[in-house]
């Protein structure tokens, strides 16, 4: 019998491994629980009523954008205003995932560790959540942008506090009436569950010459006595990089605020591969920043296999370049902050706890310019506002003082130009920064630059509102 | 006017509060009335060395003596063998039986033969030293008893049918909450389930205490409280299948009497053994004749609504060979008998192809090898084991290796292998502690939730805590079979009881972690509660096998 009795060690050997694993278990759900909870596929937060639970969306200024009454979710009575907000603050489907209503869905219905997802009605404190964006701006971009009816972004930050005012994608649809999409429409409807701002790359165009102009600051002394010769196309290494003018004989400064193609390109393969190579790096194109818990689109800059033609190209933002709305308007808001970019942030505050749950932290900064450098593209860039850009149209950016470069970035034969605008306002008062673009267009200044404009000035208006 | 509404909410979480509070409070009355009415730790008799008047205790019903250090009455002398004689206690008193000793071993002078009965007062001869059969009550110095029995009055914890009562009102209260959530349909379907279920319950009791007139009925109450939690889960799931699962339970109780009475007289289990064999390969022969092959494993007979998987009663067969008394261990009888029928037993299995049973066979394998090998049976049953898992590993590999890929990774497989897991987990967060409400879960929808996944169901619908405190109590008949394996009528009934005891834990552990991704994903049923005919059967005969074990089953009648 005490044979017997010592081999049942091996039972109790079993029954301790149980119990540990089931320890080690709950260590792993206490842990996850909020992330294991958060799944397009759980009945308890999405599906039919889902959002039932959820609390209010507001914008900084306190305007409901999306709240539940008698078990419905009511979104802002403005439709450009729902529109325009669409990719921000989502929809009942819960498709567009990098919205607010759809990722921090369990958060914004109350789940606890606790109670689960069913807590008892009389206990539930629901979250309400208000964003940094404003109505009037997002609604006012979205009406411009919209007009083209083409595929586009539109976003406008603080670059000194990161508070994300405008931030617009199309195409949208509205949530308070969303389309049924099938076969006969879906073509109208591609891509419209993506927010572009966070989550599309185009390629950049002459906006890259900001990128160019970093390296050509750092690394050629005598940028600004230096000329260039335009006659509207040249040979780079076997094959020709045209402009859209003929610029003549042309400084820096001409180049840059005329956008001269062929100064740029000689730029860009003078200083050579690695220095083009490194500077895009430090100025972040191939980074992805994480904006409340979304990552934004990598962009792409590597000249690495590039022939002298295609490195050409890539100085003036062609070749493989890609860059992502929301980065340009990092790296914007870097430049006319001394160098330094605040990462940007939709989140204003939230009721009770709600920031501590979807673990909520001031926005990180982090160094993209050297502080000289930075001054350099400040003036550079004003330069290209003041002396070019407001002979073309009166009262652009009236109010501000504007810097900024457009681009019209050539996608192929099919299609159109993408047209980009991006910049920011020096003003102590208003320190906007901005990116805009809009598929299958064409010239920037074109397209771009209204969309700019109108969020731009509307923005500063609800800055400058506030005191 | 006082908020009615309010009034509600705050009764609906008082009682979504309470009722794992309940679940433990069951769990515990369970455990405490196992510990209670037990004889005090005194020697049943002695041993009194007549050279040197030193006496030693018999503790326990069959007992090895020996040159051997592990022997129960060691007996330090070089005429004696390391194995050699058992004295051994039966309902018509004491006997000894002679294990091979190469000196003999005599009572009064004569020497013994196959089982010879001793009295008070008779001389044992064994080697050159004679002791006398004396009294226990003679013997004074304390003993030290197992933690699990010392400091326990004497009283009963509490009185069968009010912890009976405790586990109907648990079931009642499930009832009612799968009452409250429905989807409209059949709102009353939950407390006619539960009437049925009641009457199954109070039935079994019955015949417990008024056919068997058995005093103790507190492991059929923990079985009980697990089978009702089974059933009442399968309401709002598929109805149908929670009255086969009542009925498959209902069963297994029949089956669990059945086992207790064959087993009563352990001296006579040796004559079923021949007609157990036949009868536990026939079962896998019809399965791989006539079993309907589903996912490329023949394990299932269908007759009529019912689907019978033969192995899992096999299992309890095996485990009914594989145990012995202490003298038939020692002298290695039937030795070469159960290493052919594990052989059988093998290929059998591995023609029929099933992951989860195969890997249950082998862990019932390993477990008995063990529980009953000492010396060099060890080194023929660990030969049999290896070709056992050489056997396993090629004709599962493919298979194996599928489970393993997921395994760990299931969030970037959650469309694929992943599936259920990360469901499971999803809806396991989703529950939080105290649950969703009986019936008002999504992981129902998902396949499999009532049998590989019913800890998540579980959890979600009833809460973690609950959850756990039922996997906690099935593992805890682990400690509770150690605590009684000394004070076992017979070897037979410990050795039995914790094959059946590790092999439940081993079924919750693959259940459970296979569930939730600590381990692969094998198909294995969580004990009492997974949904499924032959499964809640054959849980039902292993317990049988425990509840056997206690010396107070054929011993307390009231």
């Amino acid at each position: 019998m005490k044979r017997i009795m010592r081999r049942t060690t091996l039972i109790l050997i079993f029954a301790l491994a149980f119990i540990g694993g089931i320890g080690f278990f709950s260590f792993e759900l206490i842990v996850n629980a909020g992330s294991w909870v958060d799944q397009p596929y759980n009945a308890h937060v999405s599906g039919g009523n889902g959002l039932e639970q959820a609390g209010a969306i507001y914008d900084r200024n306190g305007y409901v954008l999306a709240e539940t009454q008698d078990s419905d979710r009511i979104y802002n009575d403005n439709i450009s205003v729902r529109k325009g907000l669409l990719h921000t603050v989502g929809d009942n489907s819960l498709n567009i995932s990098t919205a607010v209503q759809s990722k921090y869905r369990s958060q914004l219905s109350g789940y606890s560790l606790i109670w689960g997802l069913n807590m008892p009605k009389s206990m539930r404190n629901t979250h309400d959540i208000t964003l940094t964006v404003d109505a009037t701006t997002c609604a006012a971009a979205y009406d411009v942008l919209a007009g083209y009816g083409k595929k586009g972004a539109c976003v406008v930050y603080n670059y000194k506090t990161g508070e994300v005012i405008c931030s617009v994608s199309t195409p949208g649809y509205d949530p308070a009436d969303p389309p049924e999409i099938n076969e006969s429409n879906e073509s109208e409807y591609e891509g419209v569950y993506l927010d572009n701002v966070l989550s599309s790359v185009y390629a950049p165009g002459s906006i890259f010459k900001i990128v160019t102009s970093a390296a050509a600051i750092e690394n050629m002394p005598d940028l600004y006595s230096r000329t260039w010769n335009c006659t509207g196309e040249k040979e780079i290494g076997g094959h020709t990089v045209t402009c859209t003018e003929q610029h003549g004989e042309i400084d820096y400064k001409t180049a840059m605020s005329h956008s001269c193609n062929i100064a740029f390109a000689e730029i860009a393969v003078e200083l050579g591969k690695d220095v083009m190579n490194s500077t895009a790096k430090k100025a972040g194109i191939n980074n992805s920043y994480e904006i409340d818990d979304v990552n934004t689109a990598k962009g792409h800059f590597d000249v690495t296999k590039a022939d002298e033609n295609q490195l050409a190209w890539s100085g003036i933002g062609q070749y493989d370049d890609a860059v992502n709305p929301m980065q340009m308007a990092i790296m914007c808001g870097a430049i006319g902050n001394g160098g330094k970019a605040v990462n940007p942030t939709y989140i204003k505050d939230g009721s009770g706890d709600l920031l501590q749950l979807i673990g909520f932290k001031k926005p990180d900064e982090f160094q993209l310019f050297n502080g000289d450098t930075a001054n350099q593209l400040n003036d550079v860039m004003r330069y290209t506002v003041s002396d070019y850009y407001n002979y073309q149209r009166s009262g652009l950016f009236e109010g501000l003082s504007v810097c900024a470069k457009t681009g019209t970035a050539e996608v192929g034969e099919e299609k159109a130009p993408n047209a980009w605008m991006v910049g920011y306002a020096q003003d102590e008062d208003a320190p906007l920064a901005f990116a805009c673009v809009v598929e299958d267009a064409g010239y920037g200044f074109e397209f771009a630059c209204p969309v700019a404009d109108a969020a731009m000035k509307a923005a500063a208006a609800c800055l400058r509102g506030e005191g | 006017m006082p908020d009615l509404s309010i009034i509600f909410d705050v009764g609906v979480v008082a009682l979504r509060i309470l009722l794992p509070v309940y679940a433990i409070v069951i769990v515990y009355q369970c455990y405490a009335a196992m510990r209670r009415r037990r004889r005090t730790e005194k020697p049943l008799v002695t041993l009194c060395n007549m050279k040197t008047g030193n006496v030693i205790p018999v503790l326990f019903w069959e007992n090895s003596i020996g040159r051997s250090k592990s022997s129960d009455v060691v007996v330090q002398d070089l005429a004696v063998s390391r194995n050699h004689c058992v004295l051994l206690r039966r309902s018509e008193g004491w006997f000894i039986t002679d294990t091979g000793s190469t000196g003999g071993t005599f009572v009064n002078g004569v020497p013994v033969e196959g089982r010879a009965q001793v009295l008070i007062n008779d001389v044992i001869t064994i080697g050159s030293t004679d002791f006398e059969f004396r009294r226990g009550d003679e013997f004074q110095a304390p003993l030290k008893s197992s933690w699990f029995f010392s400091k326990v009055s004497d009283k009963p914890a509490i009185r069968p049918w009010k912890l009976m009562l405790m586990v109907t009102l648990f079931h009642f209260f499930m009832a009612v909450e799968a009452m409250f959530w429905n989807d409209g349909t059949n709102v009353y379907a939950p407390i006619v389930l539960f009437g049925a279920l009641a009457a199954v319950e109070w039935g079994f009791f019955s015949v417990s205490y008024f056919a068997f007139r058995r005093v103790n009925f507190e492991l059929e109450s923990l079985g009980l409280f697990l089978t009702g939690i089974g059933v009442m889960m399968l309401v709002r799931q598929v109805e149908k299948s929670a009255y086969v699962q009542l009925i498959a339970a209902a069963v297994g109780m029949v089956i669990f009497c059945v086992i207790i009475k064959l087993i009563e007289n352990p001296d006579k289990i040796s004559r079923l053994r021949f007609p157990m064999m036949i009868v536990a390969v026939l079962l896998l022969l019809t399965s791989i004749l006539f079993g309907k092959i589903t996912k490329g494993a023949a394990n299932w007979i269908f007759i009529g609504p019912f689907s019978i998987q033969p192995s899992e009663l096999v299992k309890i067969i095996y485990i009914f060979i594989g145990a012995g008394t202490l003298d038939r261990l020692q002298t290695k009888q039937n030795l070469l008998e159960f290493i052919i029928f594990s052989v059988v037993c093998v290929g059998l299995l591995a023609l029929m192809g099933d992951f989860g049973t195969a890997l249950i066979f082998f862990v019932t394998f390993l477990l008995i090898s063990f529980m009953r090998s000492g010396d060099i049976k060890t080194v023929i049953l660990a030969v049999a084991a290896a070709a056992f898992g050489v056997t396993f590993v090629l004709r599962f590999k493919p298979y194996v290796a599928d489970r393993f890929k997921a395994w760990r990774h299931v969030w970037e497989y959650a469309q694929a292998e992943g599936y259920q897991q990360t469901h499971v987990l999803t809806f396991i967060a989703s529950g939080g502690l105290f649950g969703v409400g009986v019936g008002n879960g999504y992981l129902k929808q998902v396949a499999a939730s009532e049998s590989d996944l019913v800890f998540g169901l579980l959890a979600e619908e009833m809460g973690i805590i609950v959850a756990i405190t039922i996997a906690l109590s099935v593992a805890l008949l682990v400690i509770y079979t150690r605590a009684i394996t000394t004070r076992s009528r017979s070897t037979f009934y410990s050795i039995s009881a914790c094959c059946a005891a590790g092999l439940l834990v081993v079924q919750l552990s693959l259940n459970v972690f296979g569930a939730t991704d600590l381990l692969p994903l094998t198909g294995v049923t969580f004990p009492f509660i997974s949904s499924g005919g032959s499964s809640i059967m054959s849980v039902w005969g292993l317990l049988a096998f425990i509840k056997a074990a206690d010396e107070r089953t054929y011993s307390l009648k009231r």
